[in-house]
């Protein structure tokens, strides 16, 4: 456990991460604001959850989906995860008021 | 629903996969940590070799990150048993964000999964094989 709390920090892709795009470049990532969406949709605050990022609430829908149904396969196609995160990234930008 | 008991073939076990995913963690977090120092570019590369490490090498021929060539280990296609290739690695990466979500739950799943995926296993269509039984003829491999 104490090796898992060494290492945890150093892993991108996390959360509680600050997004090193916007740390250095102040422009954000397509995942910013991936946290603070989730935690607000595990607190069922919906409306802080899409105003963050609007994918934290697809992404804690299809992990109880996961947990629920269990299916054997979930495959997700290229084109819907490059639109997701096109769509993510534009959100983000106007967001943080780059347009 | 009906599943089976045991895997359809060779598996990567969780001791290998999370000694694996250790030495990737070290690798790239040392990587973009010395990156971000150099300024804006600098911040700008590592960002791009935080997700294409892992899009490039698991996607290549191999299917082996660093931390997975040293486990002797690699990604491969559930149906195909070969590359997955960049565009299932890309999928791969980004499914590792909903992988994270619940005390990185999905990673965990692999433990009581029949096929032991974890859920970016499951989102790219893949499996982590021993190399033993999937052998790798170069590394990374030309695509």
């Amino acid at each position: 456990m104490l090796l898992v709390a060494l290492v945890r920090p150093m892993i991108p892709l996390q959360s509680g991460v600050l997004c090193p795009l916007r740390a250095v470049t102040g422009i954000p990532c397509p995942m910013c604001g991936m946290t603070t969406s989730v935690i607000a949709t595990t607190h069922f605050d919906f409306g802080g959850a899409f105003a963050a990022n609007p994918a934290g609430i697809l992404a804690v829908a299809t992990a109880c989906y996961l947990l629920v149904r269990r299916p054997l396969r979930l495959r997700v196609s290229l084109p819907m995860v490059s639109v997701a995160l096109a769509a993510m990234w534009l959100f983000e930008l106007n967001r943080y008021g780059i347009n | 629903m009906t599943t089976p008991a045991a895997p359809s073939g060779p598996r990567a076990s969780f001791g290998e996969r999370f000694l694996a995913w250790i030495i990737d963690v070290i690798v790239v977090g040392a990587a973009t940590g010395v990156l971000s120092r150099v300024g804006i570019l600098g911040g700008l590369v590592g960002f791009v070799v935080s997700y294409g490490y892992y899009v490039y090498l698991e996607g290549s021929p191999s299917g082996q990150t660093v931390g997975k060539r040293a486990m002797s280990i690699r990604v491969v296609g559930m149906q195909t048993g070969y590359t997955i290739g960049y565009g299932g690695a890309f999928i791969r990466v980004i499914g590792k964000i909903v992988s994270g979500i619940a005390c990185a739950l999905g990673y965990l799943w692999m433990l009581w999964d029949p096929e032991k995926q974890t859920w970016h296993d499951k989102f790219a269509d893949s499996v982590v094989v021993p190399v033993s039984s999937y052998p790798v003829s170069e590394w990374p491999g030309k695509a």
